[in-house]
């Protein structure tokens, strides 16, 4: 019964990984390179979900303006520097997303401090099923990033502008050869994924405490997810993150508190020398 | 290519010129000593940090005011640590090599401290600072004893934990320690102490930062069932550990540093969620005429009490102490300002309060000043041994029931 708890805790914390790494993971996949903004994109839609909370007292208006307002600033984002570059090199592309992260963080500072802020939520007792402890909270956030995760596949796999975005990470000349216009494609990505940021930005917000530098901290673990669920896979950034979450919790009472980070790093690692495309990834030729 | 590295090699000549040449003309300056103020303006440390600041500032106004130190004013220059080891030691190498600075003062938590102490130690400069790791008293760290601590070590925050349990009958004490040299120093000086006194710990869990949630370190402490829990924590995780532990809905104490249990904790979990939690911290020298003459400055600066910031009223001593000891080496000699740290601050002597009284008394013979922050007695390794204040969150304020000395 002790591993269960252990289990939910970790389900929990795999959540807003997962959501972290889907939004990698769909840039990755599309416009081709690993975006260090994602970080700083989830810090500003907890800062948006933070002011929305403030002034209306709602979590839901939250949770929207965390959606609307991260979609439009990661679309500023690729209109006023990314799709500049999107002929160069990865590196160029990556140099600019670290400094749009710096950029953000810097704003962030100057505008709410660098003083931690709290969302003001009803703290409540756990519903107990058997000897393990779930919060309504943690309940509620699990609905949101579920109802998240099944609007963005939705998204993906059921309209016209998903199937675009698929066939675009598929393969880009023979999208265009097809008749498919690239910049509605990225348009929509960058609102997408984005959107995916500010939400994991929220839950991660309500769990814990918002700081100018918070999303930038969990970049790491979200980067694991996306390399160990296949990069550019939607279905493998979710689990993976789910794994990453649940195997560092139910670890603890083997390797300590301290070095389940490391854990993490370990299967990353273990994952990708029997299997380097990750655990969705599909192989790819040379490019 | 060619044409684009040399535009690169341009552009760091340019950048070069720029930081160096203001390094060069103000080396030249004469009259003026000059210190780094190097505090926690962002990050975990940002509710003091410019509180500090602004007192370092205040203070040398008021040394300057009265004449300055050995015939020199002071001159300030601020830089911020971000409570980060790695931000703070660019901010001390520029100190050093571009401000050419002689003593950094005003570094907060340890890890930042420990990181700077090998540069000022190259420098032959003094570093004084507020942070508790135990590592700070000995070599390395203070190898060459230019190192002064101006809060009480968290071993002695440990004893201070101690003594409190035990007066408050407490029976099966747990510890849980953010994973730096604070925060286990806080627990393992706790831990020795009370094993001293013929008690034992029932569990111990160090655990990580910037984790999403704390619920399975929580999970493993309580499973031991301990009637207080005695934390090495910061404000940010300590507002995560709170909130999660008040939800599990288990009943039990804690015992917490002040720095984490604090007013801003009350303010990010609710008064309900604290209630009747234990805050230590070392307390001003509340009742000296030196502790009112920085209240005054500290409202002047911030409009808030001088209460509400002792690491304020650390950085407001640093530098009487060191102006004074200046002033008692009559220059600016490294090695002779240093020996003079210990005498100006410490028994024997006559006891001052001010700066300006300081010097006029130096002239009829010795000092001892005594600090708003505790009465300045510097041991063998550079440690002070203030009191400690302990509080009870009551309905959301922090009431002081008690004081502990050690």
């Amino acid at each position: 019964m002790f591993y269960a708890q252990l289990l939910v805790n970790g389900l929990v914390q795999g959540l807003v990984i997962g959501l972290a790494a889907l939004s990698i993971t769909l840039v990755f996949g599309i416009a081709r390179f690993p975006n260090a903004a994602t970080g700083d994109f989830m810090t500003f839609g907890a800062y948006a979900a933070l002011s929305a909370h403030k002034a209306t007292g709602s979590i839901a208006m939250g949770g929207l303006a965390a959606i609307i307002a991260t979609g439009v600033i990661s679309l500023l984002a690729y209109l006023a520097v990314f799709r500049r570059l999107a002929e160069r090199s990865v590196v160029a592309l990556l140099v600019a997303s670290i400094g749009i992260a710096f950029f953000i963080r810097a704003v962030l500072g100057v505008a709410f401090g660098h003083s931690q802020q709290v969302f003001q939520v009803p703290l409540s007792r756990p519903y107990v099923f058997g000897s393990v402890r779930i919060t309504p909270l943690d309940l509620q956030l699990a609905a949101v990033a579920l109802a998240a995760l099944a609007l963005v596949f939705a998204i993906l796999y059921l309209t016209p502008i998903g199937r675009q975005m698929r066939a675009v990470a598929d393969n880009r000349d023979l999208a265009r050869v097809s008749g498919i216009r690239p910049d509605r494609v990225m348009i929509a990505l960058w609102l997408l994924a984005g959107s995916v940021a500010g939400v994991a930005g929220m839950m991660l917000g309500i769990k814990t405490i918002v700081t100018p530098e918070f999303g930038w901290e969990m970049l790491l673990p979200a980067f694991t997810a996306a390399i160990l669920g296949g990069i550019g896979s939607p279905v493998g950034a979710v689990v993976a993150g789910l794994l990453l979450g649940v195997v560092q919790e139910v670890s603890t009472p083997f390797v300590g508190f301290t070095y389940k980070i490391a854990l993490a790093f370990i299967i990353m690692l273990a994952v990708l020398l029997v299997r380097p495309r990750g655990l969705f990834g599909r192989l790819e030729g040379a490019r | 290519m060619t044409h684009t590295r040399r535009q690169f090699i341009g552009t760091i000549g340019a950048a070069t010129a720029l930081i160096g040449a203001p390094s060069i003309l103000r080396a030249q300056a004469q009259g003026t000593f000059r210190i780094g103020a190097l505090c926690p303006v962002t990050g975990s440390g940002s509710p003091f940090g410019s509180g500090m600041q602004k007192m370092i500032i205040a203070a040398a106004e008021a040394v300057n005011a009265a004449g300055g130190a050995a015939g020199r004013k002071i001159e300030i220059v601020s830089e911020d640590t971000q409570t980060s080891p790695q931000a703070a030691v660019l901010a001390a190498k520029k100190l050093i090599d571009v401000n050419k600075v002689q003593a950094v003062l005003g570094t907060w938590s340890s890890g930042v401290s420990l990181a700077v102490v090998p540069l000022t130690n190259d420098a032959n400069i003094i570093l004084m600072n507020t942070s508790g790791a135990p590592a700070l008293s000995m070599p390395p760290a203070n190898a060459k004893g230019l190192s002064y601590r101006f809060q009480a070590t968290n071993d002695r925050f440990g004893r201070a934990f101690a003594e409190i349990c035990e007066k408050e009958g407490f029976k099966r004490p747990a510890t849980m320690a953010f994973n730096n040299a604070s925060g286990v120093g806080n627990t393992e000086g706790f831990r020795k102490a009370w094993e001293a006194k013929g008690h034992k710990l029932v569990e111990s869990v160090v655990y990580e930062p910037n984790q999403p949630t704390y619920r399975s370190e929580l999970q493993k402490v309580l499973a031991a069932n301990p009637d207080v829990i005695v934390t090495g924590s910061y404000l940010a995780d300590t507002t995560i550990i709170m909130r999660e532990w008040y939800q599990s809905g288990q009943p039990v104490k804690w015992v917490m540093p002040g720095w984490a249990a604090s007013p801003d904790l009350v303010k990010a979990v609710g008064p309900d969620v604290v209630e009747g939690v234990i805050s230590v911290d070392s307390v001003s020298n509340e009742n000296a005429p030196s502790y009112k003459a920085y209240d005054e400055a500290y409202r002047k600066a911030t409009g808030q009490p001088g209460q509400s910031n002792v690491y304020a009223a650390m950085t407001w001593d640093m530098v009487h102490v060191l102006a004074l000891a200046i002033e008692a080496a009559n220059g600016t000699d490294m090695a002779a300002i240093n020996a003079k740290i210990r005498e100006v601050s410490n028994p024997a002597g006559q006891q001052v309060y001010t700066y300006a009284e300081g010097k006029e008394a130096l002239k009829k013979g010795k000092i001892n000043f005594e600090g708003a922050s505790s009465v300045l007695d510097f041991d063998q390794y550079g440690d002070v041994t203030p009191d400690f204040g302990v509080f009870f969150i009551e309905g959301g304020q922090l009431n002081r029931r008690y004081v502990v000395k050690i």
